[in-house]
């Protein structure tokens, strides 16, 4: 079974927890041995959101070398379900199998004793048996439990925020499956490794944010990872109005499909701006195939809100420079999740990142973290959208998708302005004996 | 009678979701109850990026005490990295610098003595397109650039709106970074690449059996398990 390359980043942040003399070849294949078996019946498939939650928790768990098996009805999509294609659901899916990556499979179920399962609402369970949990929630939050906790309720709306939440957390314990059977550094791993009974998100958000978004101009800085993800769940909510650019001048690689949502094996060697512009539907994009800065005069004008997901410390100080209206900056770290607005005025992302560490190690990834990164930052956007952006003491969130069942998985916090802030911004310069206007 | 007080209190760490008790000394300086965090939950990876955060999202100080940085008992600290990517933008090396870069070193140091190049290519990106060979003293335990040469290059390179991205030097031997290699790299700056080829860079046209390492924030020098976590060859 081929796949290590595009595994290679998810086998290296496997290496946080697990046994130094536990080699590479074990964890790729312990990754790919995974049988996770999907289940639902048809009233939780016949909405959106739950069709959704199936396609995001296939592709997430897919983009880990895991092998999929489905037991679920035929329908067809409610909407379409890029990368996948295809009118029929279990066929959008199966189509997917080693498209994300290779030895990756997606088939109909087959097997009856499966590593773990996961069951959509209320779906039964007709007898499988294995480690099971059930994805539920609403249009806004997620929740999984393990199978017997609670009453889920079947999938019955449009709004797939929730259902895409409930996904990554699902993902989430299937990885920790794995991870848990493999030699691990010691017994203190386990209290990050741990089975979740259960867990929800709902993105600490307290108001009614509407179901219909125009979210205007949008400007997103790079192509990769977080990107990708923010535009896949962006271009699966209905009813949305967005324009925007989108720059990056890097080609997609083997070693990007563990995380890329948008991508393909057959995209590999192309450019990733002409990728997702090409695979959103409704979110309409104008492909830039250059690196942000450089020279290059479409960088000279911003639109009013901006998404960075670029890849250094720099890049970033360099768009905030530009005094964008606003701006939403996603990052992952191991395991964790950094994500940030930036009004005009506000502390700036150099407030935030302060330093530039330009390591050149290849970033350990995991296809649920940056899927995470991506759910903030679209949050975060459709806040800003609907006029109820975030209070100034959630300006930062750092979170640790590994124990979402955890109080403390969700850290909020304000932005602190820092006078030796790399961009300068007006709120640092505030806080010097200068006049922040004149400086 | 003397009565002794007890100043320890314990301040809860939260690292990956999972919150621990820490018992602190106000004397004790930051930098050992961070070490002590990193410890306590078992952080191996990239732990000299990590920094304990307040709940205001300020950094404590590592260069004060407990009591300095004014930590209360039961107060929450975050341990996380201060620096947080979106991922890494690997050097893309042109198709042809490689073989210069064999080339060069081969001619130069005709199985007999060390050689060196430097890899460069536009400040604003991460591209490398051109072999710079120095004017240099060399022997075979070593060389020595010269220093005009030097200085030369430096205002080349500003003048055109370059950098200098990696230094690839040859071995006799084995291939590894020796004492002076990690003290007298061309540029001192954390990111920057180095690269030994052994055997005078005689054998295949490949960074197979290089030495590749990175120097780190902290001045020292990283080796990496392969040129591909930092070079793509085009």
């Amino acid at each position: 079974m081929n796949g290590s390359e595009e595994l290679a980043r998810t086998v290296l942040l496997c290496r946080d927890y697990v046994a130094d003399d536990v080699a590479d070849d074990e964890i790729c294949e312990r990754l790919q041995s995974q049988r996770i078996l999907c289940i639902s019946d048809i009233r939780n498939l016949s909405s959106h959101a739950g069709q959704t939650a199936l396609v995001t928790l296939v592709s997430l768990l897919s983009r880990m070398g895991m092998q999929v098996e489905l037991d679920i009805p035929d329908i067809d999509l409610v909407l379409p379900q890029p990368p996948l294609v295809g009118s029929s659901l279990p066929n959008a899916l199966m189509g997917g199998s080693e498209a994300f990556v290779r030895g990756a499979t997606i088939n109909a179920c087959t097997d009856a004793s499966p590593d773990v399962i996961f069951a959509l609402g209320d779906s039964p369970l007709k007898g499988y048996r294995a480690p099971c949990w059930r994805l539920a929630g609403d249009e806004w939050s997620g929740r999984i439990a393990s199978h017997g906790v609670g009453l889920p309720r079947s999938w019955a709306f449009e709004f797939p925020m929730g259902s895409m939440a409930s996904a990554a957390l699902a993902a989430t314990e299937a990885f920790k499956v794995m991870l848990r059977g493999l030699r691990l550094r010691g017994k203190w791993v386990h209290e990050f490794v741990q089975p979740s009974r259960s867990a929800g998100w709902d993105f600490g958000s307290r108001e009614a944010l509407g179901m219909e978004f125009d979210l205007g101009a949008i400007d997103f800085i790079s192509a990769g990872a977080i990107s990708q993800a923010a535009l896949y769940i962006l271009d699966r909510i209905p009813r949305i109005h967005m324009r925007g650019r989108i720059f990056d001048n890097d080609t997609t690689a083997l070693s990007n499909l563990n995380r890329n949502m948008l991508s393909l094996q057959e995209d590999v060697g192309c450019a990733k701006v002409e990728i997702v512009a090409r695979r959103c539907g409704q979110v309409v994009l104008e492909p830039i195939a250059a690196r942000y800065g450089n020279g290059n005069p479409e960088c000279e004008l911003l639109a009013p809100r901006v998404v960075v997901g670029v890849d250094d410390v720099p890049s970033r100080w360099e768009v905030q420079r530009r005094g964008p209206m606003w701006l939403v900056v996603g990052g992952t770290s191991h395991f964790n999740v950094s994500s940030s607005a930036h009004r005009l005025g506000e502390p700036c992302s150099g407030c935030l990142h302060p330093v530039d560490e330009p390591g050149p190690d290849v970033i350990p990834t995991v296809s649920f973290v940056s899927f995470w990164a991506g759910l903030a930052t679209v949050m975060r956007l459709l806040q800003e959208a609907a006029g109820k952006p975030y209070s100034q003491g959630r300006q930062h969130l750092w979170l640790s998708p590994l124990r979402m069942d955890l109080p403390k998985a969700a850290i909020w916090s304000p932005v602190p302005a820092r006078k030796d802030c790399p961009v300068r911004c007006f709120a640092s310069r505030s806080l010097m004996d200068i006049d922040p206007i004149a400086a | 009678m003397n009565v002794t007080v007890e100043k320890k209190f314990a301040v809860d760490v939260v690292y990956n979701g999972v919150s621990k008790s820490l018992q602190v000394n106000p004397e004790e300086r930051v930098t050992a109850l961070l070490q002590r965090a990193i410890a306590l939950f078992g952080v191996t990876q990239n732990a000299h990026l990590l920094s304990l955060f307040r709940e205001d999202g300020t950094v404590v100080d590592e260069s004060q005490s407990v009591e300095q940085a004014g930590l209360r008992p039961g107060q929450e600290l975050l341990l996380r990295p201060n620096v947080v990517r979106g991922g890494f933008e690997r050097l893309k090396v042109a198709g042809d610098v490689l073989p210069a870069t064999f080339k060069v070193l081969r001619d130069c140091g005709r199985s007999e003595c060390e050689c060196a190049v430097y890899w460069t290519g536009p400040s604003h990106d991460g591209a490398v397109d051109n072999v710079e060979h120095p004017v240099h003293t060399r022997s075979a335990i070593g060389y020595e650039v010269e220093n005009g040469w030097l200085t030369d290059f430096w205002k080349r390179l500003a003048a055109a709106k370059r950098s200098v991205k990696a230094q690839i030097h040859t071995h006799p031997g084995e291939a590894f970074h020796s004492a002076s290699d990690d003290r007298w790299p061309i540029v001192s700056q954390a990111g920057f690449i180095s690269i030994v080829l052994p055997h005078f860079a005689i054998g295949r046209t490949s960074l197979e059996n290089a030495w590749v390492g990175v120097m780190l924030r902290d001045g020292h020098w990283k080796r990496l398990a392969s040129a591909s976590e930092v070079l793509v060859m085009s």
